[in-house]
């Protein structure tokens, strides 16, 4: 006894069409309203991570070069431009990384392995004390306290 | 090289993870004492001690991390925003070169916490 089997190119058309897709555009509003103004802060706030790496890259960099390059580093922090711009990174920064713990949960599944997700407030919760536990960890550390 | 960008997409992804991670966690807190804090004289620096944690193995570690992957995370977001502002047709161009900074960032990390 034959069977029959459902050809899967039966429904193709002889030629390519034109494609239908649109051209991407930002959505309405953007960027001045809603959520996109706090979507485009993290984001840049993000990017702001790359100029505060390459500072700490220098601050590395003058520590593997003596006391004196390092101290000369410290100085130089001491501009106004540059204070600014820390005292903005650390603001920024720390807004950063909350908003980005608060947005955590929503990229778990709702099984982790074996378990059940925990609820979100504890998620959220537990990684803001891992933040502030961690900044006064490096803050001690660096002041020498530990 | 958007194809190629494509393909390592992966790797992209897991290194800005982890660098939003890391830059969220140890960021803040080296801004606040070596940038604000220090320089203006609120806290004094054991400039010793300093110099021994740098130096430990795990000091070192961090010292990297904290340098290479928060660059990885930076130039992902900025890439992106780019793409936000219709920067499709440059993406090629622009995303090659923020990866290549950020990959230049970390081989110079490299040899900072090497020469430490």
């Amino acid at each position: 006894m034959s069977t029959l089997r459902a050809r899967l190119d039966a429904m193709r058309p002889s030629q390519a069409g034109p494609t239908r897709t649109a051209d991407p555009r930002p959505p309405d509003h953007f960027p001045s309203r809603g959520n996109y103004r706090s979507y485009l802060m993290f984001g840049l706030g993000s990017s702001l991570m790359l100029l505060v790496s390459a500072n700490l890259l220098r601050v590395v960099k003058s520590l593997g070069d003596g006391e004196r390059a390092f101290d000369a580093l410290l100085e130089s922090f001491a501009h106004p431009l540059y204070l600014g711009f820390h005292l903005l990174a650390f603001v920024w920064l720390s807004w950063v990384a909350l908003h980005f713990f608060a947005l955590f949960p929503k990229t778990q599944p709702f099984r982790i392995g074996p378990f059940k997700r925990p609820p979100d407030a504890l998620l959220v919760t537990g990684l803001r004390a891992l933040f502030l536990l961690s900044t006064l960890l490096v803050t001690a550390l660096l002041l020498g306290v530990l | 090289m958007r194809a190629l960008m494509l393909k390592l997409e992966p790797i992209i992804w897991g290194l800005f993870g982890g660098g939003m991670f890391v830059g969220a966690l140890l960021l803040p807190a080296f801004v606040l004492v070596l940038g604000v804090l220090a320089p203006l004289g609120v806290v004094t620096l054991d400039t010793g001690a300093l110099f021994a944690l740098a130096r430990h193995p795990l000091g070192r570690l961090v010292c990297l991390v904290t340098i290479a992957l928060p660059l990885w995370a930076g130039a992902h977001q900025l890439r992106h925003i780019f793409l936000d502002f219709g920067g499709l047709r440059y993406d090629g161009f622009l995303g090659a070169l923020l990866y290549l900074l950020a990959l230049l960032g970390s081989a110079l990390g490299i040899v900072a916490v090497w020469n430490l």
